[in-house]
């Protein structure tokens, strides 16, 4: 039974379509399978199992923008006679097996002459000869074997800081290792027997500390002062006031001919420092959190006028431009119908599960996705000016109340537990003896300098990022598993977030069917490939049929199939096609008539499975609520929820981001799962907001993370994570305060020794970075991500 | 002794060496991708001649 698909690895649902000995769950990969394998290029399979991707299906007019000049140019990096390059976003690309194809791609279409694959940020880099191939086909071609390029806006700026923070850690990691090798002498005592050499290394290291202090620790000074200029306090003040005491008690000993001071452990404690947020900041660079409604529309529309078909960028439609949509197109403006009637999904907009028809002259809205045939729109505003657009912005406020993060409060009770321990050694040794008072306090404003302590909430947090990102949840940033283990409600959207938005169940309508009736339905509508029928042949499956042969077969597109059936002669389809009187209600109905006998499927989105157990355990925890798009209670979902849940149905985008907002003024701490426009605003507005997505690289909106709809089930579980990840801290926390203590009591005693210093501060930072790792990685052994069949 | 200084000033420059090499394989992008090289060193032979075209490509532009 369980059988999947060779190319794509989704379950193949009714009779599976063979091909070179493999099975395949539609038309579209084994078309993928054909090509490769007529190209040479099945290694693709051996690579990795099951590694494709299903193609869309719908390339035929979606890249014909790109053959009119000025589009084409935004896009081409190069171009002359023989070759253009041009580098294409493919959100797509997941695995090895897709370097592999991508790379060989010319031996599909020899005019591309190279392709080089960027895994990281998912691009293709392809040079191709444009007299041979247009960039259009070369769209078209990539679609075709399911990497579908998108052409979205983006920006190389976080590239650029990255890069620029590589050079900072190059820099100390640079003076620490040498000013390490010169402090040798030093280290073995000797270093006063030759108070020329050593006044020679002390220079060189006093001179290759001067990029350290201005370039590469520059970030902690701007920090603190920024903090210290709203009068507030973060750990970057500590740690600048350390740093800066550790360069200035080194320079004053070097100037003062005295030996290299503590130059050494300034060095390697910049370095260390750098190193940890490095780990701290190394985010997901291929997806995106931020969003802006532009990318959820198309680059260019079709226009018609006069009757010629033209092909124009949206900024540029003018309000009663006539633009033709096709099947499965997203509707850029608000507009008006002119064609005789049009099917329209809003799922993603307003999180109303069931399409919506509309009829010539009626109003529709931008932001929906025309289904079937495709029709003629009048524009009746320009698409900034759209319904959608609007909502979007006013959901785009930010978050106005940031709370301060435990590190933040924890470095105001350090700062004044520094000062004052500071202070009183400098009293001490003003009454006791004067000559030690200023070196006793430096010192201690050196060893105190929170190293440890500012590497504890990187490492820490920076593991359980990657720990939750192997597992399918992937975070905007750290600060967002602070705000998570805080939580106290959970308020679930329902379209698409607890029903799967593909997973169509039908329900059937009408008289009871004999078994012969049943099996012949089956058998029609196993022959097909629309997602519809192979619905309807997975609900009689379970019936154990074999599919009978079909004779006179035919299908017609938007309308439906027929074909005879050991005698019976069937037809599967809409209303006029099996001459049901149309009966239009709300949602999709698919109807059949098997031998004048009539009934129908009405097809609903079905519950994703292992949710009711997931609700009963988040129960014990927290409270839970609904907020549904959908105007029909659903019944199932009533009866699932834990009792003493709040389930709301019928809410607008803004009734959701209020219902957030007024549980926040009750001082609960919310934490928002949504994955359409309509959640959009309720996510910003939650104290974390988590996007929901089938397919990581779809269009979601912003949000704090970004959570594989597979994974949705182990919720509970990256919650538990997160909440270990406090427990991780604190441990940390403990074991560097007693590091610090430790240091203190040498300090203030006035025997702290640059050698004594130079030890300490590596082997803090060292314990702190593999306690952390050790950590959080034992409690993560054995959480294995649920495979996606 | 006066041999120490020379090795000195010799051992930083080899470190001002390496510290630029670093420079320039960040500027050069040589760690935005720290995947997909090593797994194109994993395929069949027939993929280096493409490569070579590849760098045939560069030369001619």
């Amino acid at each position: 039974m369980a059988e999947h698909c060779y190319h794509c690895g989704d379950a193949v649902i009714g009779r599976p379509i063979v091909a070179g000995g493999h099975a395949f769950c539609c038309n579209g990969c084994k078309t993928v399978y054909k090509l490769l394998s007529e190209h040479a290029l099945t290694d693709f399979y051996k690579l990795e199992e099951k590694a494709g991707n299903r193609p869309s299906g719908s390339a035929a007019h979606k890249y014909t923008f790109l053959d009119v000049d000025h589009l084409r140019a935004r896009y081409i990096a190069y171009e002359d006679e023989q070759v253009a390059r041009v580098t294409l976003f493919l959100p797509q690309i997941h695995c090895s097996s897709c370097i592999y194809l991508l790379e060989n791609i010319s031996r599909i279409e020899p005019a591309i002459r190279s392709c080089q694959v960027n895994f990281v940020r998912r691009e293709a880099h392809l040079v191709f000869d444009p007299k041979k191939l247009k960039l259009s086909a070369l769209a078209t071609l990539l679609d075709n074997i399911g990497y579908a390029p998108n052409f979205g806006k983006r920006t190389n700026d976080r590239l650029k800081t990255e890069k620029r923070f590589l050079y900072r850690i190059g820099v100390a990691g640079f003076a620490f290792g040498s000013v390490m090798l010169w402090s040798f002498p030093e280290y073995l005592g000797i270093g006063r027997d030759n108070p020329e050499f050593r006044n020679f290394t002390s220079w060189l290291s006093l001179l290759v500390s001067v990029p350290v202090i201005f370039f590469s620790a520059s970030a902690y000074f701007i920090s603190a002062w920024k903090a210290l200029r709203f009068k507030s306090l973060n750990l970057d003040v500590p740690i600048a006031i350390g740093i800066l005491a550790l360069y200035l008690r080194s320079v004053t000993s070097i100037l003062q001919g005295d030996g290299p001071g503590y130059m050494d452990s300034f060095t390697g404690f910049v370095f260390f420092l750098l190193i940890g947020k490095w780990f701290q900041d190394k985010t997901y660079r291929s997806l995106s959190f931020e969003r802006d409604y532009t990318a959820y529309f198309p680059v260019a529309v079709t226009r018609l006028s006069a009757g010629v078909e033209e092909i124009i960028e949206i900024e540029k439609l003018e309000v009663n431009d006539h633009i033709l949509i096709r099947n499965e197109e997203v509707i850029p403006c608000d507009s008006q119908l002119f064609s005789d009637s049009a099917t329209i999904d809003y799922s993603f907009v307003t999180g109303e599960s069931n399409p919506v028809t509309r009829k010539k002259g009626d109003f529709i809205y931008a932001g929906g996705k025309l289904i079937g045939s495709p029709v003629v729109l009048s524009v009746q505003k320009e698409s900034s000016r759209s319904h959608l657009t609007s909502l979007w912005n006013e959901a785009g406020t930010k978050k106005m109340i940031k709370k301060k993060g435990a590190t933040d409060r924890l470095s105001v009770y350090f700062l004044a537990g520094l000062l004052l321990v500071a202070a009183l050694t400098g009293i001490y040794w003003y009454l006791v003896n004067p000559q030690n008072m200023v070196p006793a306090v430096v010192s201690v404003l050196i060893v105190a300098c929170p190293c440890a302590l500012a590497l504890s909430g990187p490492f820490v947090y920076g593991n359980t990022m990657r720990l939750l990102g192997r597992k399918g949840l992937y975070l905007k940033n750290t600060e967002v598993i602070a705000s998570m283990h805080e939580i106290s409600d959970i308020v679930f959207d329902k379209t698409g977030t607890l029903t799967e938005s593909e997973q169509l169940h039908p329900v059937y309508e009408g008289p009871e069917l004999s078994m012969e009736e049943k099996q012949a339905v089956y058998s029609l509508a196993s022959a097909s490939t629309h997602p519809l029928s192979r619905a309807i042949a997975r609900y009689f499956s379970e019936n154990g049929f074999s599919a009978a042969p079909v004779s006179e077969y035919r299908e017609i597109p938007s309308m439906g199939i027929s074909g005879i059936v050991g005698g019976k002669s069937l037809k599967i389809g809409n209303a006029d096609f099996t001459g049901t009187s149309g009966r239009q209600d709300s949602g999709t109905t698919v109807f059949f008539d098997v031998d004048g006998r009539k009934g129908s499927f009405r097809f609903q989105s079905e519950l994703r499975p292992g949710i009711g157990e997931l609700l009963s355990k988040l129960g014990a925890a927290y409270r839970l609520h609904l907020l549904s798009g959908d105007h029909q209670r659903d019944q199932r979902l009533t009866g699932t929820f834990p009792p003493g849940s709040a389930l709301y149905f019928g809410q607008t985008p803004l009734e959701k981001r209020a219902y957030v907002r007024s549980l926040q003024q009750e001082g609960r701490v919310v934490l928002m799962i949504g994955d359409g426009l309509n959640d959009s605003g309720a996510l910003t507005s939650a104290d974390v907001g988590i996007a929901l997505s089938e397919d990581m690289f779809r269009f979601t909106p912003s949000s704090d993370a970004i959570l594989e709809a597979s994974q949705l089930t182990r919720l509970s579980e990256f919650l538990d994570i997160t909440r270990f990840a406090r427990v991780a801290l604190i441990t940390c926390y403990t074991f560097s305060i007693l590091y610090n203590l430790l240091g203190l009591a040498f300090a203030v005693s006035a025997q702290l020794t640059p050698l004594f210093a130079a030890i300490l501060m590596p082997l803090s930072s060292m314990t702190i970075v593999m306690l952390s790792t050790v950590l959080v990685l034992w409690h993560g052994r054995g959480f294995s991500k649920i495979s996606k069949s | 002794m006066g041999m120490i200084y020379i090795m000195l000033i010799v051992s930083l420059l080899i470190a001002l060496f390496f510290l630029f090499s670093f420079f320039w394989a960040t500027g050069n992008g040589q760690f935005e991708d720290d995947y997909s090289p090593s797994v194109r060193i994993l395929f069949e032979d027939e993929n280096n001649q493409k490569s070579n075209t590849y760098t045939d490509g560069n030369t001619e532009v």
